[in-house]
């Protein structure tokens, strides 16, 4: 796909088909030029880390934001969020759980976590594009996130 | 001296002396030896002060050497000496020394003629000598024959005698002369002055011997009222002294020393031949005088002793009057007495019978009579009780008189008490009976018995009635205490079955633990399957619905327009079947959600769901009517998704319907309350109304009023979790009332 380099959305999701659709949902919008796709949680804290085969990847250089799916292989959703928010640096990071899950306990787990937002993924794509146009003008234009270091 | 004399006439005289003083003393001593002695309040000395006439031989009289002499001063200095005192005896004239007396002076004389003018002035021992006096008259009178007869002549006395005393007192002359002393008297007498003098005979005969005057004599008469006790006399009042020296006198005369005395001064008695007329003339000069004597002290002391007699007598007839008017009143006490005994005896319920040592009644009460059928007390009386009401016991066999338990108590003198025995009435026939004896006593002789009888039949029969009872008792509780027994047994067997069961509910908790535990396992399956579902099987679908939207987007030149619709409907069906998906997960999780009670406002809850429900359309078009509900336990959010879908439907199936009217409202019933969602909407078949709440069924088409069927599942399973029920009513093309019930207490 794209370059693991000056990513600016990290989307952690294992299914293709969403993956595909939320892509075109932020290309739609024209919201981000760099988005990368990691298919695990594992895959998603190697990348974030810049470790394994993401070693060559600066690890300064953090997405602006991560879409993370909760249920994931290998590490869940909620796992890489609990290590991510754990992380003094990287919970700086925002974190947006993007879900088919309407399970309360998610929702509560998540946000007691420190998530910062959760959306249910519709399945009328009409109304999921119009969530992400929403959640990317927030987070990527008008959120002024601390720089990190 | 007396003795001495030669003189037969005087010897004789001093014979009749000795025997007069012999008979005077056998009485006098007789009398007075019971005389009482008594104390007064005079102190007697040792030495005491008389005094004594020198003049009145031979009883009193001045010796050779000038003291007082005489048998009567001997006397007292005997009867003095006897009981301890000593004399001091001066001399003087009778006339000064009785006034010595009467003044205390002196405290005693020796010789005292007891009259009665001298009781007021002395008190007096018992006579040791008794005097008559004579008439002496000078030879050849003759003309004085009796005291009477010295009416009118001069009689001479010595002043103050007692003689003086007695013939001023007997008037016997209206003449009469008094001097000094009789030595005197007589000297005048004989030198022819005055009739007649009276003194003493013996004195006078005395005197006469001694003057040497042969021209006087005595009279033979005797004048028996001037007969002379002589004593000793002490002041009045001095009952010490004179208690002594009657004590003396007694002692003198006991012991012999008083037969001395008289021996010394009147000589032994001689006996002499005398011839019969001599006899004669003894009996008739002296013994028939002597008798008189005799006679006349017994007639003293007779009448001393009438008197005393007398008084006592009225004494005693006093004391009898007394013990009369007690008798009296106590005979009157005693028949009252004996009235209310025999009113108590009569009215007491109880049989009374007294019997006698022999067992014959004395006394019945009317009670006792009319318990042994008697008529009259008479029947009864004198009776032998034993054989009369007594003689057979109750089983008909003779009850011997010495086995009768009323004889023992006077037999052992003891009472004795029997409920066990019959009486027999007069007629033949026998009652029960209790009775107590009681002897009764008199010192300690008992003198019968006393029995209290009464009829025991209606006790008895009442006690037999008891005993009875008493049995009748004994076996209910013997037939209790097997029931009770039976019972426990029982209730051995069912706290053993209970065991049996306490161990079956064991095994049957075991189970249900497992089954618990499976339950749980399956519990948790189903929520992975849940998520799951809510999960992946959804991620399908959006990507159908999301490629299919692609396929417009990047190929919308290429479809026509059948192909265009054929990819709306792949769409659409991807969408509702996302919506069927999420109703199911829907439905799973409030069935399995915990629930959370707390006081809720329904009215409350009912209107938000409204509000978040109704398109701002269906606000403007709707009438909402509520009713008053009042606050309810339960859980309010899963209470929301009850109201959502009932006010939803009411709503939905409104929408083509003229009215547009929902009606809230709220009943209570027994113990629940009661709430209806009403409207006037599309309604449905009733014989349909089964199917409303079963999961996917629908009455409506889905091109007529689009659902999944699952909203009236959801409200059924939150109900029925609150313990209420569901239920409808409707009609078609006229509306639907759904109703469901809330326990007060869930």
């Amino acid at each position: 796909m794209s370059s693991i380099h000056n990513v600016e959305i990290l989307i952690v999701e294992d299914t293709a088909a969403d993956a595909e659709m939320a892509v075109r949902a932020f290309k739609k919008n024209n919201l981000a030029n760099n988005i990368y796709v990691v298919g695990d949680g594992e895959e998603a804290l190697d990348f974030i880390y810049a470790r394994g085969q993401f070693e060559e990847r600066a690890e300064q250089a953090a997405p602006k934001i991560i879409l993370l799916d909760l249920k994931l292989p290998k590490v869940d959703g909620l796992e890489v969020l609990r290590t991510l928010k754990a992380d003094p640096v990287k919970k700086l990071i925002p974190v947006i759980v993007l879900t088919s899950s309407r399970e309360e306990r998610d929702i509560v787990e998540s946000y007691s976590l420190g998530v910062n937002s959760y959306i249910v993924k519709p399945v009328d794509f009409d109304k999921f594009v119009e969530a992400v146009r929403n959640l990317g003008l927030y987070w990527l234009l008008l959120n002024q996130a601390p720089s990190l270091k | 001296m007396l003795t001495k004399s030669k003189n037969g006439t005087f010897r004789h005289r001093h014979r009749r002396i000795s025997f007069l003083f012999t008979v005077f003393f056998m009485c006098a001593f007789n009398v007075f030896s019971y005389a009482h002695i008594t104390i007064g309040q005079f102190h007697v000395h040792d030495t005491i002060f008389i005094a004594s006439e020198p003049n009145y031989p031979p009883y009193s009289l001045v010796d050779e050497n000038g003291n007082a002499d005489g048998f009567s001063v001997e006397l007292f200095i005997a009867a003095a000496d006897a009981v301890g005192l000593h004399v001091d005896i001066k001399i003087g004239v009778w006339d000064k020394i009785k006034n010595d007396l009467a003044n205390g002076d002196i405290d005693a004389l020796p010789l005292v003629g007891r009259t009665p003018e001298r009781e007021e002035f002395y008190d007096f021992t018992m006579p040791y000598l008794s005097l008559h006096g004579a008439v002496f008259v000078r030879k050849g009178t003759t003309n004085i024959n009796s005291v009477f007869d010295l009416a009118g002549k001069e009689v001479v006395v010595m002043k103050g005698d007692n003689a003086e005393e007695f013939v001023r007192r007997e008037n016997i002359s209206d003449k009469i002369f008094t001097t000094n002393t009789y030595e005197e008297a007589f000297q005048l007498l004989a030198s022819g002055q005055f009739d007649a003098l009276i003194t003493q005979r013996i004195t006078g005969i005395k005197l006469l011997e001694e003057l040497g005057i042969r021209s006087v004599e005595p009279l033979d008469f005797q004048i028996p009222q001037f007969r002379q006790d002589f004593c000793f006399a002490v002041q009045k009042g001095n009952v010490e002294l004179q208690a002594r020296l009657d004590e003396g006198l007694s002692i003198i005369i006991a012991n012999g020393t008083f037969e001395e005395i008289r021996m010394k001064w009147f000589g032994p008695v001689f006996l002499e031949e005398v011839s019969f007329e001599d006899i004669v003339r003894i009996l008739l000069i002296f013994f028939v005088p002597f008798i008189i004597i005799v006679s006349l002290i017994f007639i003293h002391f007779l009448r001393k002793t009438v008197k005393r007699r007398t008084q006592s007598l009225n004494d005693e007839v006093e004391e009898h009057k007394k013990t009369l008017d007690e008798y009296r009143k106590q005979t009157m006490l005693l028949e009252e007495r004996e009235s209310q005994i025999n009113l108590l005896l009569n009215s007491t319920a109880e049989g009374i019978y007294g019997i006698d040592v022999n067992g014959n009644c004395t006394l019945i009460n009317q009670s006792a009579l009319q318990l042994l059928g008697f008529t009259d007390k008479s029947e009864v009386i004198g009776q032998n009780m034993h054989y009369l009401i007594h003689h057979t016991k109750e089983n008909g066999t003779i009850c011997e008189l010495d086995e009768c338990r009323i004889y023992k108590a006077f037999i052992e003198g003891e009472g004795t008490h029997s409920d066990l025995e019959v009486l027999w009435r007069t007629d033949g026939t026998s009652f029960s009976a209790e009775y107590f004896s009681y002897p009764i006593r008199q010192n300690s002789e008992v003198l019968g018995t006393v029995v209290t009888f009464w009829d025991i039949t209606e006790r008895k029969k009442a006690s037999e009635e008891l005993l009875q009872l008493k049995n009748n008792l004994e076996i209910i509780v013997a037939q209790r205490t097997a029931e009770l027994e039976d019972k426990v047994q029982k209730l051995h067997k069912s706290q053993k079955a209970m065991l049996y069961m306490v161990e079956d509910l064991n095994q049957v908790s075991a189970r249900l633990k497992r089954q618990t535990r499976k339950l749980e396992l399956s519990r948790n399956e189903l929520e992975a399957f849940s998520y799951s579902v809510s999960h992946d099987l959804r991620s399908p679908l959006r990507a159908i619905d999301g490629f299919s939207g692609f396929l417009i987007e990047d190929y919308y030149d290429q479809l026509d327009d059948e192909g265009k619709r054929l990819i709306q409907v792949i769409r659409e069906s991807a969408k509702k079947m996302d919506k069927l998906i999420l109703d199911l997960l829907n439905l799973s999780r409030l069935s399995r959600a915990e629930m959370r009670l707390s006081e809720s406002d329904m009215e409350e809850i009912a209107k938000q769901s409204f509000n978040e429900i109704a398109s701002s359309d269906e606000k403007r078009e709707f009438e909402l009517h509520f009713k008053k509900m009042r606050p309810l336990i339960c859980d309010p959010n899963l209470m929301a998704h009850v109201w959502n879908n009932l006010i939803g439907n009411a709503l939905k199936y409104s929408s083509k319907s003229a009215i547009k009217k929902i009606e809230i409202s709220c009943l209570e019933a027994d113990k629940a309350l009661i709430f209806c969602v009403r409207d006037f909407g599309a309604g449905f078949n009733e014989k349909y109304k089964d199917k409303l709440f079963k999961v996917f069924q629908r009455l409506h088409r889905d091109n007529e009023f689009p659902g999944t069927g699952v909203g009236l599942s959801i409200v059924q399973r939150i109900i029925h979790r609150h313990g209420g029920e569901v239920w409808a009513e409707g009609e078609e093309g006229k509306g639907a009332s759904f109703f469901f019930s809330v326990p007060l207490t869930v």
